[in-house]
């Protein structure tokens, strides 16, 4: 973006081009653009805040002295720190996998690790009721041997990571094939085994998209309320993560108890964007 | 007139892209732009084609200004060095372009195209897409686009950059004979001197904004007029000589002068000897030309049609051959020397092989600034001055070396008795506190080009020129066209006359400053921009100096009488770079 | 024709196997599991689901509102596209990076934000309402919820490849006598259609399925403002496993149609555009 910045000028000291027309136009380009991004994004961000601290601070801290509030915030931490780290394993997996081999199939892997994204959440965490359920597959084994998976901690994690394993493998995928094998095939024939290589030369290369993967999966795990509210079964201070009880305050019209939990996850996001920005800053590209 | 640059310059964030450049191309001219990258080439083109606004001067085409219409008014056509071919567009849609935005109507668009198809032999290609077609064949559909609106001028910006050898010399042939079958006037800009050699009626050669020559290709290549030309247009050995008044002594062997007047005082010419003008032989007696030295064959290449050898002469010799840059950018003190099949079987040579070299042609450029010595108290003191950042700079980009010299007795009040010496080039001393006097104390000994230097001395954005007394004009004009030709900065001309300006005494100030410009433009090509002052002419260029940091004075002098007392402010630890050029009135 | 290519680079076997696992047991049985769902129903159970009228109405919605959600975003992310990549303003910089924040923000932060903004009493609503317009609890606020959060999509999408309009091409155009609206028109339109295109199919898809966001402003009146996911959940709640099975298969099918049905017009349109980029 740099770049074309730089043309600017000399686009300005063009001759015979009206210039007032030129900046009517450019004016109104800014101007549109501004005003539809504060009517859809600026509104409802600063309404969180407004909203959170209508009532005071005091009101404010309150709402997180409720016990399941603590409880929900407590489920969406476990569940952030199971799912992470795992999606994380499966994305360097996959990643290595595809971006350094070639092999047949391999479109439908990438199509597959695709496919969260392209549907529906609901549906998303309606394959886990179907799967474990109680008219599901597993659904009568499982209360036989007195296991819960879905309305319980197993089914939200698994929803959860269903929802959002694509985030860390398609940062890594198009990042790995950009910088390719070259090095790789250096260390190895240097002498280096498959997992000095895989941490010394790979690693360090990929590593501010990996950041970026993980900082994204967790914003979007602990974010996550289609799927999760399909297999939670919604009971307070026990299958409530955060996103679902911001939805049972806010219908019970405990306005001030429900935007101070989504003060929470809109400082998440905040702080998601500025990792974002620092990750592209030191010179990796994102999508 | 087709095309008429007048003063055209052109800056980015400061600095000067295009400096000062006044050019005219006739009608059906096909004319070369040469240049290195960054020379500023480019930009002056699509300063022509309207893409790019001037920030000074005029742009006139068929004695139209264009200087403030759009691109879109121009009427000129533009190749680019990527093609820029619309790739949604079928090479007939391209082509049909700019009569379709001037809604010329379907019947005379498809009769235009197939004429042009015809010409840049492209013919029943209409309805492919450019992604259909190989680059050459891309090339030619933009050639054919820019050309149907039938503009007046056809401007093309690195058009063979991006193809391969072969169809770029196809191409070239096509391009010539569409040039000459429509006459249309033509500018192309390139950085392969093999093109603009091939294609030109004339050349142009820019380097750091400026146009430093123009000519005809032959002209330019066998009597360059500056280092820059001689070595970019092919290759050239560069050599420290003498003028006398028998001719040009290198390395102890006079040659004949050539065509050239004999000069009227002797002195330090820089002479350029391109490796095909060099002999080597066995012996001194074999030579069929003038001797210049002994010499060891350091290097033999085999290039096909060519033999390249590098010799280093002898240390005997004194050898008076400038450095030149080597590949790796070390510098190396060998001569370059090409050999035909036909030499090389008269007299095969090995490395290491010692031979007798000899020059057929020497050809002197009329630079006035051939070397530069560092000249202090002390030995110690004198290298110290040579490896000032600024004067390594200029010496490095004017291709010439640096020597030191020691005079005991300069700074020593009032100190009687000779130089060392004679003064050999320009002489170089460092400001300081008393160095009026010691400029005084050599100029009065025969020091003729003078740089008073100020420790750690930036660059000059601006070159300031003023002279007093007539003899020393066209000597000072021709050293300031020397140094702007080597740094990037402004030339201007100082007047400066006594007293308060009134109406009465303008006149004849003002005509002084135009006749400055126009012989600095008509004699040295050098474009000036003139200021005019009153008052104290070494006190007023003082204050000039002081307003700006970055500056630089170029000043004629011929009157050495009270010369430390009227310049003591100029050069006594002041902050600028003073080059003092002496000449004696006649 | 062995499985792959030779590689000195080890850790295939490993990799290769552990993602295969992952992604059979993560998606590969439980798309199973629906398929089979769906697909164990009587037929005539299954059509009464999948078209009733409720059903019906929420697919109107659904698919209508999502296309409208991608048309306006194709519309504004080009211009904020454009003014990101043409112009320099103060705060530029700070919108880029906000342009991912829908991305970024919780679906059910969103809804609930949007519905208070647009709410009778909300900072914008409470100016909309005197005009007779109603945003929130009607199909304009589902439209509105949906083109928050698929924006990011149509703008990412269009940047890139107005960034990599070459200014040579509107320099060429212009030196052959072309003025500024008839460039855009004919060089500059014409090179991004392609990312217009994925930007519109990006957003569609997203929009299709979403859920969080749109609960709370849509206001869930059955055929009127009820969204099929919202639909999938009602049957799901009630035990009727096999008729939100049903209604996600439909949907399934319905969106892969549509975005198949694009990509089979960009890869006209890439054929007719891009080939020139392998040249």
């Amino acid at each position: 973006m740099s770049a074309v910045s730089k043309l600017l000028p000399t686009d300005a000291a063009r001759p015979g081009q009206h210039t007032w027309l030129h900046s009517i136009v450019r004016w109104f380009f800014i101007a549109v653009s501004l005003t539809f991004l504060a009517a859809v994004l600026l509104a409802p961000l600063a309404t969180v805040f407004a909203m959170a601290f209508a009532k005071g601070v005091e009101a404010y801290a309150r709402a997180f002295a409720d016990p399941d509030t603590a409880a929900a915030i407590r489920l969406t931490l476990i569940t952030a720190a199971v799912v992470v780290p795992v999606n994380t394993v499966f994305g360097l997996a996959a990643s290595w996998a595809i971006a350094k081999f070639e092999f047949r199939g391999k479109s439908v892997l990438v199509t597959l690790i695709d496919l969260p994204l392209a549907i529906s959440p609901v549906i998303s965490g309606m394959l886990f009721v179907l799967l474990f359920g109680l008219h599901g597959w597993f659904g009568v084994w499982l209360q036989e041997h007195d296991l819960s998976i879905i309305f319980a901690l197993p089914g939200i994690m698994l929803a959860t990571m269903f929802v959002t394993f694509p985030y860390v493998a398609r940062e890594l995928i198009p990042l790995m094939q950009q910088v390719g094998n070259d090095e790789e095939e250096a260390a190895i024939t240097l002498g280096a085994g498959g997992w000095l290589t895989f941490f010394r030369v790979t690693l360090p290369k990929v590593r501010w998209g990996l950041v970026y993967g993980m900082v994204l999966c967790n914003a979007r795990a602990m974010g996550e309320f289609g799927a999760v509210s399909v297999v939670s079964g919604h009971i307070r201070g026990l299958t409530n993560t955060m996103p679902l009880h911001i939805e049972i305050l806010y219908n019970e019209y405990n306005f001030v108890a429900a935007f101070a939990v989504a003060s929470l996850l809109t400082l998440l996001a905040v702080l998601t964007l500025g990792v974002k920005t620092l990750v592209e800053r030191t010179g990796y590209r994102g999508h | 007139m087709s095309i008429t640059l007048d003063q055209v310059t052109k800056h980015y964030g400061g600095v000067p892209v295009v400096n000062d450049v006044s050019l005219d191309i006739g009608d059906g001219e096909f004319f070369v732009l040469l240049g290195p990258s960054g020379s500023g080439k480019s930009t002056l083109l699509r300063a022509i084609a309207g893409l790019t606004g001037v920030d000074h001067g005029r742009i006139a085409l068929h004695g139209r200004d264009v200087t403030h219409v759009g691109a879109r008014k121009r009427g000129v056509g533009l190749v680019f060095q990527n093609y820029a071919l619309f790739r949604h567009m079928t090479v007939a849609d391209n082509i049909e372009f700019a009569l379709r935005v001037r809604h010329v109507r379907g019947k005379v668009r498809r009769q235009r195209r197939q004429e042009l198809l015809r010409l840049v032999a492209l013919e029943g290609m209409d309805q492919r897409l450019p992604a259909q077609l190989s680059g050459g064949q891309q090339q030619r559909v933009a050639v054919a686009r820019a050309l149907a609106h039938k503009p007046e001028v056809l401007l093309l910006d690195e058009p063979f950059g991006a193809l391969d050898a072969k169809i770029r010399e196809e191409l070239r042939r096509t391009i010539r004979e569409v040039q000459r079958e429509l006459g249309i006037t033509t500018v192309l800009v390139t950085h392969d001197q093999d093109e603009a050699f091939a294609m030109a009626d004339r050349i142009g050669i820019m380097n750091l904004g400026r146009l430093l020559e123009v000519g005809a290709p032959h002209d330019l290549y066998s009597r360059p007029a500056t280092r820059f030309v001689a070595t970019f247009l092919g290759a050239a050995n560069l050599l420290l000589a003498r003028r006398t008044t028998d001719g040009i002594q290198v390395a102890g062997t006079t040659i004949a002068a050539g065509d050239r007047t004999p000069a009227v005082y002797e002195h330090e010419v820089v002479a350029v000897v391109r490796p095909e003008e060099v002999e080597i032989a066995p012996a001194r007696a074999a030579l069929a030309s003038n001797y210049l030295a002994g010499g060891v064959v350091d290097e033999v290449v085999f290039t096909g049609a060519l033999e390249k050898l590098r010799v280093r002469l002898d240390e005997a010799a004194q050898t008076p051959l400038l450095a030149h840059s080597g590949a790796d950018g070390e510098s190396v003190e060998l001569l370059q020397v090409t050999r035909t099949q036909h030499e090389q079987r008269g007299f095969s040579v090995a490395p290491g092989q010692s031979v007798a070299v000899g020059v057929r042609r020497v050809h002197v450029l009329p630079t006035p600034l051939s070397s530069f010595t560092a000249c202090a108290a002390t030995p110690q003191l004198a290298q110290e001055l040579s490896r000032e950042p600024l004067l390594m700079e200029l010496a490095a980009r004017m291709k010439t070396r640096i020597g030191t010299r020691c005079e005991p007795k300069l700074g020593v009040a009032d100190a009687e008795g000779e130089a060392s010496a004679d003064f050999v080039g320009t002489t170089v001393i460092a400001s300081q506190t008393d160095c009026a006097h010691r400029a005084e104390w050599l100029l009065r000994r025969g020091a003729r080009d003078l740089l008073v230097l100020p420790a750690g001395a930036a660059a000059p954005q601006r070159v300031l020129i003023h002279w007093m007394g007539e003899a020393a004009r066209s000597a000072t004009l021709a050293v300031s066209a020397s140094v702007l030709r080597h740094v990037p900065a402004e030339a201007v001309y100082v007047g400066i006359f006594p007293g308060q300006g009134n109406g009465g005494r303008d006149a004849p100030g003002i005509r002084e400053l135009l006749d400055a410009r126009s012989e600095a433009q008509a004699a040295h090509g050098l474009e000036m921009r003139t200021e005019l002052r009153f008052g104290e002419v070494a006190e007023e260029l003082a204050r000039r100096l002081a307003e700006a940091p970055a500056q630089m004075l170029i000043v004629g002098v011929t009157d050495l009488a009270r010369f430390a007392e009227r310049f003591r402010n100029l050069l006594d630890g002041g902050q600028w770079p003073v080059l003092i050029v002496h000449r004696d009135a006649p | 024709m062995s499985l792959r290519a030779p590689s000195v680079l080890p850790g295939f076997g490993l990799t290769f196997g552990f993602t295969t696992f992952f992604l059979s047991a993560m998606v590969l049985l439980p798309l199973a599991a629906m398929v089979l769902a769906a697909g164990s129903m009587h037929w005539s159970d299954f059509v009464h689901v999948v078209f009733s009228a409720r059903a019906l109405g929420s697919y109107k919605l659904s698919f209508g509102a999502s296309f409208l959600a991608a048309s306006i975003n194709v519309v504004f992310g080009f211009i904020i596209a454009w003014t990101l990549v043409r112009y320099e303003f103060p705060g530029r910089k700070l919108i880029d990076a906000l342009i991912d924040m829908p991305f970024a923000l919780p679906t059910a932060v969103s809804g609930i934000a949007l519905t208070t903004v647009f709410a009778q009493s909300g900072w914008i609503g409470r100016y909309l309402e005197p005009l007779g317009i109603k945003v929130a609890y009607t199909w304009l606020g589902v439209t509105l919820a949906l083109t928050l959060i698929s924006m990011p999509f149509a703008v990412r999408a269009v940047q890139p490849a107005l960034l990599e309009v070459q200014r040579d091409l509107e320099d060429a155009a212009e030196t052959l006598g072309a003025g500024r609206f008839y460039v855009f028109r004919r060089i500059i339109l014409p090179t991004v259609l392609p990312a217009l295109l994925t930007g519109f199919t990006l957003s569609f898809a997203r929009a299709v399925g979403e859920y969080g966001s749109v609960i709370f402003i849509a206001g869930n009146l059955p055929m009127k403002t009820e969204i099929t996911p919202l639909l999938i959940v009602i049957h799901l709640e009630q035990f009727d496993y096999q008729g939100a099975a049903a209604l996600g298969l439909v949907m399934l099918v319905m969106s892969f149609t549509v975005l198949f049905a694009i990509n089979l017009l960009q890869a006209w349109g890439r054929r007719r555009h891009l080939l020139g980029a392998n040249s």
